[in-house]
């Protein structure tokens, strides 16, 4: 809803002005529509996301903090997954893959 | 051999996680010029800080010479250490500086340490790359100012599981899922101590995860250190000695200064004990605790093989312990019966007349006419006058 007052989203702290879009409940507060989304990890291998909701370890993985590219289930449970987390990482990120100069 | 050190990674493609970090480090470090701004790596313990440094370094052909938290960081040390390299760069070839835990330099030893550093920041003439576990202490700033900030994440949990699941393979070793997980969880992203505790699992050293630390206990631990056949072996049973650091210097130092050792062994041993003692002063006076962890790698200078070494509870030794005990029983006796006749008290005796009444006895000057009973001692104390 486009706001009529200004107030603190609840998730980033940072203020939301009059006229801008948030997302209000009643008793809840506020929030910004981009802190709305649910936030996921994107899987290195495969490029979609790494289904965070259903991860083992959602409880004790605190996505604003940790290092944004994970592994998701399917390509986790494959024969060779850090084969394959390695072999995503040269091809993604090429500059990485160096030759030893000694 | 540790797997944390085992495993270390060869090349950042082993690395795992802030795929990103790597990509902007390798890029700073490939389009280095004269003059380009330093590099801070800020980021908590165990994440790879240091092993990035290390790779690229090697990957990119330079000599890295660093600093690391043991070292006395002071104004003077930083320009003994680092001044050649800066004023002698293509002479000494292709040198990166690394300064490990930047954050931790401040107090009394490491004085002048921040500034002289910052001023070597602003006209780098070769690459400088700085690590530092939290970059939001004042004295960060001037650091900070002087650098580009690269900040590392905490590595999801499942790509943490999936690296482990990798070495344990390679390893030919298992753990239960539960394990597994747990281990994950209370790692908090430190792949380093996330290694170390699932190879205490699989070795039979102490688990990280129920009760308690201790496998062996101190004496047990102390002996086998010294009997050790590797370094090994000897770092592996210094990791599992889970007590606490103060008395973990002080068995080392009541061990080592009691034990028969030649010279040159004995000060050697000193020195790393010195060395252990003053990284954990350091550690006490700042609340430094993450210094704790070189506390073990300084300690492992003890190692020696065959080395004559062994554990003692007390830093005397026990002809000498035992002489106090029972000799001085006596000797407390003797002095507060002849203190009674001399008007002084049993110490001023025992201190200044003592030694002069035992010269006085020896050279048979003086009868006492002490009970029969104070004979054995007064010969012994007599034999021991020069």
């Amino acid at each position: 809803m486009q706001m009529k007052f200004p107030g603190t989203c609840i998730v980033c702290k940072k203020k939301i002005e009059v006229n801008e879009i948030g997302l209000w409940a009643k008793g809840i507060g506020v929030k910004h529509q981009a802190c709305a989304e649910v936030l996921e990890l994107r899987c290195l291998v495969c490029g979609g996301s790494a289904g965070c909701p259903q991860c083992e370890f959602r409880a004790d993985c605190d996505l604003t903090k940790v290092s944004q590219l994970c592994i998701c289930k399917k390509c986790n449970d494959t024969n060779d997954a850090f084969m394959s987390y390695q072999k995503a990482l040269t091809k993604k990120f090429p500059i990485l893959n160096l030759k030893t100069m000694d | 051999m540790m797997w944390s050190e085992k495993y270390r990674p060869k090349n950042l493609l082993d690395m795992v996680g802030n795929e990103e970090v790597r990509e902007s480090f390798v890029d700073w470090l490939g389009k280095w010029i004269k003059g380009s701004k330093p590099i801070l790596l800020v980021g908590p313990p165990g994440i790879g800080k240091t092993t990035l440094a290390t790779l690229c370094a090697r990957q990119f052909g330079y000599d890295l010479i660093g600093l690391n938290a043991s070292d006395v960081r002071s104004k003077q040390r930083i320009q003994d250490v680092l001044g050649p390299v800066l004023g002698n760069a293509s002479v000494l070839g292709k040198a990166m500086i690394f300064v490990d835990e930047v954050d931790g330099i401040h107090g009394r030893s490491d004085y002048g340490g921040v500034e002289t550093l910052v001023d070597i920041l602003k006209e780098p003439t070769v690459p400088i790359v700085l690590a530092a576990n939290s970059d939001r202490t004042d004295k960060m700033k001037s650091i900070k100012k002087a650098t580009k900030t690269i900040q590392l994440r905490p590595i999801p949990p499942r790509l943490l599981r999936l690296y482990l699941e990798t070495i344990l393979k390679k390893e030919g070793a298992s753990l239960g899922i539960g394990t597994i997980l747990k281990l994950v969880i209370q790692s908090r992203g430190d792949i380093r101590s996330m290694l170390n505790s699932a190879q205490a699992l699989v070795t039979g050293f102490e688990p990280q995860t129920e009760k308690s630390f201790v496998t062996m206990d101190v004496e047990e631990s102390v002996n086998a250190f010294f009997k050790a056949k590797s370094v090994d072996e000897a770092r592996a049973i210094l990791y599992s000695l889970r007590i606490d650091p103060r008395e973990k210097i002080d068995a080392f130092y009541s061990s080592v200064i009691t034990s028969e050792l030649a010279k040159e062994d004995l000060q050697k041993m000193l020195e790393v004990i010195s060395e252990a003692d003053m990284i954990y002063g350091k550690i006490i006076r700042n609340q430094e605790w993450r210094l704790l962890r070189y506390l073990d790698s300084i300690l492992l200078g003890l190692y020696k093989e065959g080395t004559a070494a062994r554990y003692s509870q007390f830093n005397l030794s026990w002809p000498l312990l035992n002489r106090l005990r029972w000799d001085g029983k006596a000797i407390r006796g003797l002095a507060l019966s002849l203190a009674k006749k001399m008007h002084v008290s049993r110490s001023d005796f025992a201190t200044y007349y003592f030694p002069f009444l035992l010269f006085c006895t020896k050279n048979k000057s003086l009868d006492l006419g002490l009970d029969e009973s104070y004979n054995e001692i007064l010969q012994k104390e007599m034999a021991l006058l020069k």
